[in-house]
């Protein structure tokens, strides 16, 4: 045993990449099927902000290469690229996993070959379990649903409200948390209740809600039964203000739901506005101007993981795998959303999120925090 | 209190009616080939694109259509999924009519899944706004509120449903349909046209349950690949309960099971105090399905299958 590993600290320091030499960034994530929206713009704000990099002549000399493969949103395939980026010693870091499902079975194959992730998954569990090669350089879903319960109770002076969700992971999860948060800060949960994932009629569910006259609604679940809710809610003449999470931020929330029955719905996401800051408003244009098209929800944060990348390299002792980990998780990285650092687990110790009104045909920040 | 019980009751009548709809397909088509068509659920899915690419193709945008675009559309997509149910029944069960039972059942599941994964590579995964065919105004109704849409898609059911019973019992092809679901031997003996009477079912089955999914798009207000699948279960469900090849057995049980669900949804968490949540409203529907069929196994209106009767028929 001991000898097995003698050699492979041996055979790790004969290809540890020497300074200054080229690396490599795995990037997985779902470039195909019904999420490739969101894992290809969120990639290609990675690609911009490496680009820019290696044009100013990389980090102390070392230019930044990516191997960028689909993990089509399916743990299957998500398992076998991070076997391939493991068995490839020249990636020593992974920009990986859009959703939760995905991350929750790659992150023990990274852990085993001793690769540091910064994972995107959002499900607050991810961080729980103990592993020491991951980031997460976004917010969980705990930050997700403080802050629609905070505004609900201290901005729309909220007493009461009646919570729906979809019986999912996400859904469920992120319910919860708005529940405990909504009790914590004084109002009170009148009611609880479960829907199925395929329901498309929220009629009779709306009939009971009504009857109880909540002051919100927080619906737990994501599109297009998002939309259908917000449609029948309007038209059953439920009062409600109605709170969603990010799945939400999207105008197709706007147009299936129709214009005149989604306005004052409140959507949770952790992007901010694209006119937030000078940083991000040149972040949106650069990116315009390179692929043609707006940013995508989650673009800004490819960009942010390119400026935690630089810091990173900037401090790390040496381009081994434990090394990058290392400065990983101490990087103190001023990014377009701010400073960003990581506690002992990997999360973000301030996590910001945003909240959005939805006022005509569009998305209005109204907090943040 | 009342209007809430009202509010309610409208919810299942137009769930119900929409549900009628696609069971009678489901029930017809069992009435005359003793097959379940899987592929049912697509005909109300395919009715909702059809009507989506008609209204495009019309008006341009399918969202600014006028009354009388509206209403072209809703005839030419419910004719034209006609024609496609007539179509998949020519190339999909004709071929295997004089084989086991099973075999057109499995040809429809193909089917079924063949054109979900063709909408999908046609139009896209995802679900789609779909506009809607009546001016959305609402009423309050003894404190409870009533859409214009909720009662356009009751006048439309029960104008298609009324329909459907006067070409059963009153007209020249009601007869021959009705003839050869008796016995198919016996009627081509007679001189009865079987291939015509059971094209003529697929097209009346294909076509109501494309008019239920465009009345079904047009009330939620979207349409996608899949919808058809979970919808097509529930009214598969309601046309077993009804009794299966009954047509009267078919509507009753639509909104035995649409009132059964609105009313899980209502009274399971009051009656249980909470401990039974709404996600149990699937379950309550399936239970009442599973006690009416031990106590009447033919379903409520289905006729009792005797061993005479499965002779005299040539059931098997």
């Amino acid at each position: 045993m001991k000898s097995v590993a003698l050699l492979c600290l041996g055979v790790s320091l004969i290809t540890a990449p020497a300074f200054a030499d080229d690396i490599t960034i795995g990037l997985a994530g779902p470039l195909s099927g019904p999420q490739a929206y969101f894992g290809g713009t969120w990639h290609n704000g990675f690609k911009l902000y490496v680009d820019k990099l290696n044009a100013a002549g990389g980090v102390n000399g070392t230019k930044v290469l990516i191997n960028q493969q689909d993990d089509k949103a399916d743990p299957r395939e998500g398992t076998l690229v991070a076997q391939k980026f493991c068995d490839d010693d020249k990636v020593i870091i992974g920009l990986v996993n859009f959703n939760s499902g995905v991350a929750q079975s790659t992150l023990p194959i990274y852990e085993d070959c001793k690769m540091p992730t910064m994972t995107f998954g959002s499900n607050p569990s991810l961080t729980r379990q103990g592993y020491k090669f991951m980031v997460r350089p976004v917010a969980n879903d705990l930050a997700g649903a403080l802050l629609p319960a905070e505004y609900a109770l201290g901005k729309l002076g909220a007493k009461t409200a009646v919570v729906v969700n979809d019986k999912q992971v996400f859904g469920q999860g992120i319910s919860e948390i708005f529940a405990s948060n909504f009790e914590k800060g004084g109002g009170k949960v009148l009611d609880t209740l479960a829907v199925a994932p395929s329901d498309v009629d929220f009629t009779a569910v709306l009939a009971q809600i009504k009857a109880k006259k909540p002051d919100v609604i927080y619906l737990g679940a994501v599109m297009p039964q998002l939309a259908l809710f917000a449609k029948q809610m309007h038209q059953q003449g439920v009062k409600a203000t109605l709170l969603v999470p990010d799945g939400g931020y999207t105008p197709d929330l706007i147009q299936q739901a129709g214009q005149d029955n989604v306005q004052g719905t409140l959507v949770a996401i952790q992007v901010p506005p694209m006119d937030a800051s000078p940083d991000i408003a040149a972040f949106a244009k650069a990116y315009k101007d390179k692929y043609g098209e707006e940013a995508g929800p989650y673009s800004i944060y490819g960009y942010v993981q390119g400026q935690i990348l630089e810091q990173v390299l900037k401090d790390t002792k040496g381009h081994s795998r434990e090394q990058m980990n290392d400065a990983l998780h101490h990087v103190k990285a001023k990014t377009a959303i701010g400073v960003l650092e990581f506690d002992d687990t990997g999360e973000l110790k301030v996590g910001p999120s945003y909240l959005y009104k939805v006022d005509g045909k569009d998305f209005v920040l109204i907090g943040s925090k | 209190m009342l209007g809430i019980f009202f509010q309610q009751a409208v919810n299942a009548l137009t769930i119900g009616s929409i549900y009628a709809l696609i069971a009678l397909g489901y029930t017809m088509v069992y009435g005359v080939l003793r097959m379940i068509n899987f592929a049912h659920g697509e005909m109300f899915m395919l009715g909702a694109y059809a009507a989506f690419l008609v209204l495009a193709l019309l008006a341009g945008d399918a969202h600014a259509a006028g009354p009388l675009t509206l209403v072209a559309a809703f005839v030419i997509a419910v004719v034209a999924v006609g024609g496609i149910g007539v179509l998949i029944e020519r190339f999909a069960y004709k071929p295997l009519r004089n084989s086991t039972r099973l075999a057109p059942m499995l040809s429809s599941l193909g089917a079924s899944l063949a054109l979900v994964a063709g909408m999908q590579i046609l139009a896209g995964p995802q679900p789609v706004a779909f506009p809607s065919f009546f001016p959305s105004v609402t009423y309050n109704v003894m404190g409870g509120t009533v859409t214009s849409v909720q009662i356009g898609i009751l006048v439309a059911a029960f104008v298609l449903m009324y329909g459907l019973t006067l070409l059963v019992n009153r007209s020249r092809i009601g007869v021959i349909v009705r003839a050869v679901s008796e016995s198919r031997q016996t009627a081509r003996l007679l001189g009865i046209n079987v291939d015509f009477a059971i094209s003529m079912v697929f097209f009346t089955g294909a076509l109501l349950g494309a008019a239920g999914g465009i009345l079904y798009a047009s009330y939620y207000g979207i349409m996608s690949p899949t919808m058809g699948a979970v919808v097509g279960l529930k009214a598969f469900t309601a046309a077993i309960l009804g009794g299966i090849g009954s047509i009267p057995g078919a509507v009753l049980g639509a909104f035995i099971l649409a009132f059964v669900e609105v009313a899980g949804t209502a009274l399971l968490p009051l009656l249980t105090g909470g401990l039974l949540g709404t996600e149990y409203r699937d379950v309550l529907a399936f239970a009442i399905l599973i006690l009416v069929l031990l106590v009447r196994p033919a379903g409520i209106l289905g006729e009792p299958v005797s061993e005479e009767s499965m002779v005299y028929k040539r059931e098997f």
